[in-house]
C-alpha cells in the first residue's frame, strides 16, 4: 500500500527525521508496504462489521436524542517503545501522587497557599472549588482513584501533558476493545511483537474501587446517567468486566444516611460507588435541584462516611485549567522532586502582563477555556478566520480570567490508513492511572487520532478516531 | 438484582419470544389462507389481527385486508407496538437498558438482530419472500437462546429473563389455539381435508408437528392438537411445559419478595399438570383458554409487582 511521508519539521511516531523507519516500527512498517490493499481494506470492512455488533458507539451531544454513532478505529496501531514507556509511567505516578497531595491540602490545611506558590483566590472563588469538602476525612486520603493525563508528543520529540482529567476519565473501553480488534484481525503481528498486555484493566480498577473504602468485602456499583449519555457503552462495559452492578440514580435512595440500591430481593447496601456522574448532578438537594439523575441525600450520607465516591467530589479544582501551570510546583513543593512530565508553557489570561501578550498574539497561539472540555470553547490561532480571533479577542477581554493560552503545539503524527492510503495523521495519549492501596496502570492507554488532514483536535465528538497503542516489552519489533 | 434490571430482562425476553410468535402467527395464517375460497381467505388472514388485537390500528393504517398489507403491517410498521419491527427494537432497547447484565454474547445477538432488522425493514419483504423472513426470525430467536442458555450464570438475572420468555410463550400458544379453534369451527366450508391442512399448518408454525405425528400418529383432530399443546408436559411450546417452567423459575428466585407470584405460578401449574381432556372439553375450550389468558396475565402483573416496583 501507498505510504505517503510526514511534512518536514514535525515529529513523526514511524519515520525519523531523515523519513528511516524507527526500529520499534519495523514489523509494521513492512507488514503494510507488503500486504495487498484488497486484504487491508476487507479488514477495515470487517472491523467495522464487528464494531458494529458488539454496538461499541458514542452519543454525540446536540444530535437527535439516542443517535449512535461509531467511533472510528485505525488499524495501524501507535509504537511506545519499552524505555519511552518506562520513563511516562514513572512521570505519570509522581503527578498523580501530587494533584492527590493537592487535592487533600486544599481541602485540609492549604499549606500551598500559605507558602505562596498558588494564589487563594485560584482555588477559592474556582467554581469547582467544593467548600463543603474542606476538614472532611476521606479513607486512604484518596481523592483521585481513576486519572486520565492526557499527553502530547511535540516536533522536540518530547511529551508534554496537554491535561489532567481527575473528574470522569473516559475512553478506557475503546483502550480495551481496539486491543481486542487488532487481536482478532491481525494475531500473527502479535505474535512477532512482544506487545504488553493491557486486559488486567477491570480487575486493577476493582481492585482499586476495593481498596477505596476499609470495608472488608465492599458492594461496588458503577453509577450512570444513562443510556442517553455519550459514555454509556463503557459504563455498561465496565460494570460487566468487574462483575459489579451498574446502576442509575433512580436505583438508588438514601436512608439514614446509608446509600441502598432496590432489589429483586430487597434493598441492598452500597459501599462505593464509581460514579460516572459529574459532581453538580450527584444529589438534587446539595447541587443541582433540577437533576433527576442523581440520588437525593447522597452527599449527606457521603459526608458521613457511609459510602464513597470514586473519584472524590470537588477534584474539578485540580484539574481545571487555570491551576494546571502550578502542577510543576506541586510536585517539588509536596515531593521534593523535579517534574519528570513536562507542562506545555501557559499564559494566564488572568494575569495583565500575560493577557496583553495573549491579545498581541492570537494568531499564533491556542486559547483554551478554563472550564471546557471535549475540545469546546477552543481557539486554535494558526488555523483560525479572522473573525474566529477577533470573536476570540472579544470573549477574553470580557473574561480574561477564563481563558489561558498555550504556544501551538504540533502533534506528533501517526501513520493512519485515510481514503488517500497510508498519511500521518496527529495523535495524542490518554494513560489511566489507578490510585488504591498503590499506584497501577496498564502499559499505553487510548490513542486517539485526528482523522482530518492536518486537524489537531482529536476528541470523538469532533471527528477524531481511536488507534491500538503498544507498548513493546522489548526495544524492537 | 437491580429491579429494574430484572423489569428490562423479563422484557427482552418477552418482545423477542413476542417476535417469534407473530412471525409464527402469521406463517400459520398466511399458510392455511391459501386453502380457502375468497371469504373465508379474509378470516384467515385477519386471525393474528384477532389475536394480537391488532385490528383496529390495521385498518386505521390500510384500507385492504390483502396478504402484503398484513406482511407490512405486522413484520414492518414502526406506528404500532405489534409488529416484529417493533418487538425487535424493543427488545434491544431493554438489552440496552441491562447490558452490565448480560454477555457479549447475549448482547450480540440482540444487537445484530436489530440491526438486520433495520436492513431488512429498509429493503421491504413481499409475500415471495416473506417464508425467508420468518426463517430468519426464528433463526434470531434460536440464536438469542442459545447464547442465554450457553453463556449466562444461572442467577437471578437469567431467571428473570426466561420468566419472560416462558410467560409470552403460554400467552402466545394460548391466543393461537384459541383463535384457530374458533376458526375451525366457524367456517362454512368444513370437509376434513381443510381441517387437516389447518391444524398441520399450526403445528408446524409452533414447531410441534412431529411431536404430534409421534405422540398420536392419528387422524389430525383439534382435540388430539389441543390436548398436545395444553397438556403435553413434554412439548415445549405447551401451556404445560410452560407453566412448569415459570413455577419452577419463581420457586429459585432469591428472597420472599414474590410469595404471590409464586402461588399463582404454582396454582395454575398444577391445574395443569393434573388436568385431562374431559376436563377441558367439559368447560369447553374456548372457555377453558379464557380463563387460562387471564390467569397468566394476572401472573406476569404480580411478578412485575412484587420483584419490579411496578403495581
Amino acid at each position: 500500500m501507498e505510504m505517503h511521508l510526514p511534512p518536514e519539521g514535525g515529529y513523526d511516531e514511524l519515520f525519523d527525521a531523515d523519513n528511516k523507519i524507527r526500529p520499534h516500527y519495523q514489523v509494521i512498517h513492512d507488514w503494510l508496504t507488503q500486504t495487498d490493499d484488497e486484504l487491508i481494506a476487507e479488514k477495515r470492512r470487517e472491523a467495522d462489521l464487528l464494531f458494529h455488533r458488539v454496538g461499541i458507539t458514542f452519543n454525540v451531544y446536540g444530535e437527535s436524542q439516542g443517535a449512535e454513532r461509531l467511533i472510528p478505529f485505525d488499524m495501524i496501531p501507535r509504537i511506545i517503545p519499552a524505555t519511552e514507556w518506562h520513563i511516562l509511567q514513572a512521570g505519570l505516578r509522581q503527578r498523580v501522587t501530587a494533584l492527590n497531595r493537592f487535592l487533600f491540602d486544599v481541602y485540609h490545611d492549604h499549606d500551598i497557599i500559605k507558602a505562596g506558590l498558588v494564589p487563594a483566590e485560584q482555588v477559592f472563588a474556582n467554581p469547582q472549588y467544593q467548600p463543603a469538602m474542606q476538614g472532611l476525612h476521606l479513607p486512604r486520603n484518596l481523592y483521585i482513584h481513576i486519572t486520565g493525563i492526557d499527553l502530547v508528543r511535540n516536533n522536540d520529540g518530547d511529551y508534554y501533558v496537554l491535561e489532567d482529567n481527575l473528574r470522569c476519565p473516559s475512553g478506557v473501553s475503546y483502550m480495551l476493545e481496539d486491543r481486542k480488534m487488532m487481536m482478532r484481525l491481525f494475531p500473527e503481528l502479535f505474535t512477532r511483537c512482544a506487545v504488553a498486555p493491557v486486559e488486567q484493566y477491570p480487575a486493577m480498577l476493582r481492585e482499586t474501587l476495593q481498596a477505596s473504602t476499609l470495608k472488608p468485602n465492599p458492594c461496588i456499583v458503577v453509577l450512570t446517567p444513562g443510556r442517553y449519555n455519550s459514555a454509556y457503552f463503557e459504563h455498561a462495559f465496565l460494570a460487566r468486566q468487574m462483575g459489579v452492578e451498574l446502576v442509575e440514580g433512580a436505583d438508588l435512595y438514601v436512608h439514614n444516611n446509608e446509600v441502598y440500591m432496590r432489589t429483586t430481593a430487597g434493598p441492598r447496601r452500597v459501599d462505593v460507588i464509581y460514579r460516572r456522574l459529574d459532581d453538580a448532578f450527584l444529589d438534587p438537594l446539595a447541587f443541582r435541584p433540577d437533576s433527576m439523575l442523581g440520588v437525593p441525600g447522597l452527599f449527606a450520607a457521603y459526608r458521613a462516611g457511609t459510602v464513597v465516591l470514586a473519584n472524590a467530589l470537588g477534584t474539578g479544582v485540580a484539574d481545571d485549567k487555570s491551576i494546571y501551570p502550578y502542577v510543576p510546583d506541586m510536585i517539588r513543593f509536596y515531593l521534593g522532586e523535579e517534574p519528570i512530565l513536562k507542562n506545555v508553557p501557559t499564559w494566564q489570561c488572568r494575569k495583565p502582563e500575560e493577557l496583553r501578550y495573549v491579545l498581541d498574539n492570537l494568531s499564533d497561539l491556542v486559547v483554551k477555556e478554563t472550564q471546557g472540555a471535549g475540545g469546546y470553547g477552543m481557539l486554535i490561532g494558526p488555523r483560525a478566520s479572522r473573525e474566529e480571533i477577533e470573536r476570540f479577542r472579544d470573549a477574553i477581554k470580557a473574561r480574561p480570567d477564563n481563558y489561558i493560552a498555550q504556544p501551538t503545539l504540533s502533534l506528533s503524527s501517526c501513520p493512519t490508513l485515510v481514503d488517500e492510503g497510508i498519511a500521518p495523521r496527529h495523535i495524542d495519549l490518554r494513560p489511566f492511572v489507578l490510585t488504591g492501596k498503590r499506584i497501577q496502570m496498564v502499559p499505553g492507554g487510548l490513542t486517539r487520532v485526528a482523522l482530518r488532514k492536518h486537524s489537531l483536535v482529536v476528541n470523538s465528538s469532533q471527528g477524531g478516531g481511536t488507534k491500538d497503542t503498544w507498548v513493546l516489552e522489548d526495544s524492537e519489533c | 438484582m437491580l429491579s429494574r434490571a430484572a423489569s428490562s430482562l423479563f422484557w427482552m425476553a418477552r418482545y423477542l419470544e413476542r417476535a417469534e410468535s407473530i412471525a409464527r402467527l402469521l406463517d400459520v395464517s398466511l399458510t392455511a389462507a391459501l386453502m380457502e375460497t375468497n371469504s373465508d381467505r379474509e378470516q384467515q388472514l385477519i386471525a393474528p389481527l384477532t389475536i394480537s388485537g391488532t385490528t383496529d390500528t390495521f385498518y386505521e393504517l390500510y384500507e385492504d385486508m390483502t396478504a402484503q398489507n398484513l406482511i407490512d403491517f405486522l413484520l414492518l410498521n414502526d406506528q404500532h407496538g405489534g409488529s416484529v419491527f417493533s418487538c425487535i427494537r424493543s427488545a434491544r432497547d431493554n438489552a440496552h437498558h441491562v447490558r452490565g447484565n448480560i454477555t457479549a454474547d447475549v448482547w450480540e445477538s440482540i444487537n445484530s438482530s436489530w440491526l438486520d432488522m433495520k436492513a431488512i425493514r429498509q429493503r421491504g419483504v413481499s409475500e415471495s419472500s416473506v417464508s425467508r423472513f420468518f426463517d430468519w426470525v426464528k433463526e434470531r430467536s434460536h440464536l438469542f437462546r442459545g447464547a442465554s442458555y450457553g453463556t449466562l450464570l444461572r442467577n437471578d438475572a437469567f431467571r428473570f429473563l426466561r420468566l419472560g420468555t416462558f410467560i409470552e410463550r403460554a400467552d402466545n400458544t394460548a391466543r393461537i389455539l384459541d383463535a384457530h379453534y374458533h376458526l375451525s369451527t366457524s367456517l362454512e366450508n368444513t370437509e376434513s381435508a381443510r381441517d387437516l391442512f389447518e391444524w398441520t399448518a399450526l403445528l408446524h408454525a409452533l414447531g410441534a408437528y412431529e411431536a404430534y405425528q409421534s405422540i398420536y400418529a392419528d387422524r389430525m383432530s383439534s382435540e388430539n392438537v389441543a390436548e398436545l399443546l395444553i397438556l403435553n408436559p413434554d412439548v415445549p411450546r405447551s401451556l404445560r411445559a410452560c407453566l412448569h417452567e415459570t413455577a419452577e423459575l419463581l420457586a429459585h428466585i432469591e428472597g420472599d419478595a414474590g410469595r404471590a407470584a409464586k402461588r399463582l405460578a404454582t396454582s395454575l401449574s398444577a391445574n395443569l399438570r393434573y388436568g385431562d381432556r374431559q376436563y377441558i372439553a367439559d368447560r369447553g375450550l374456548h372457555e377453558y383458554l379464557t380463563d387460562f389468558l387471564a390467569r397468566i396475565n394476572q401472573i406476569a402483573d404480580q411478578i412485575q409487582n412484587d420483584y419490579m416496583g411496578v403495581a
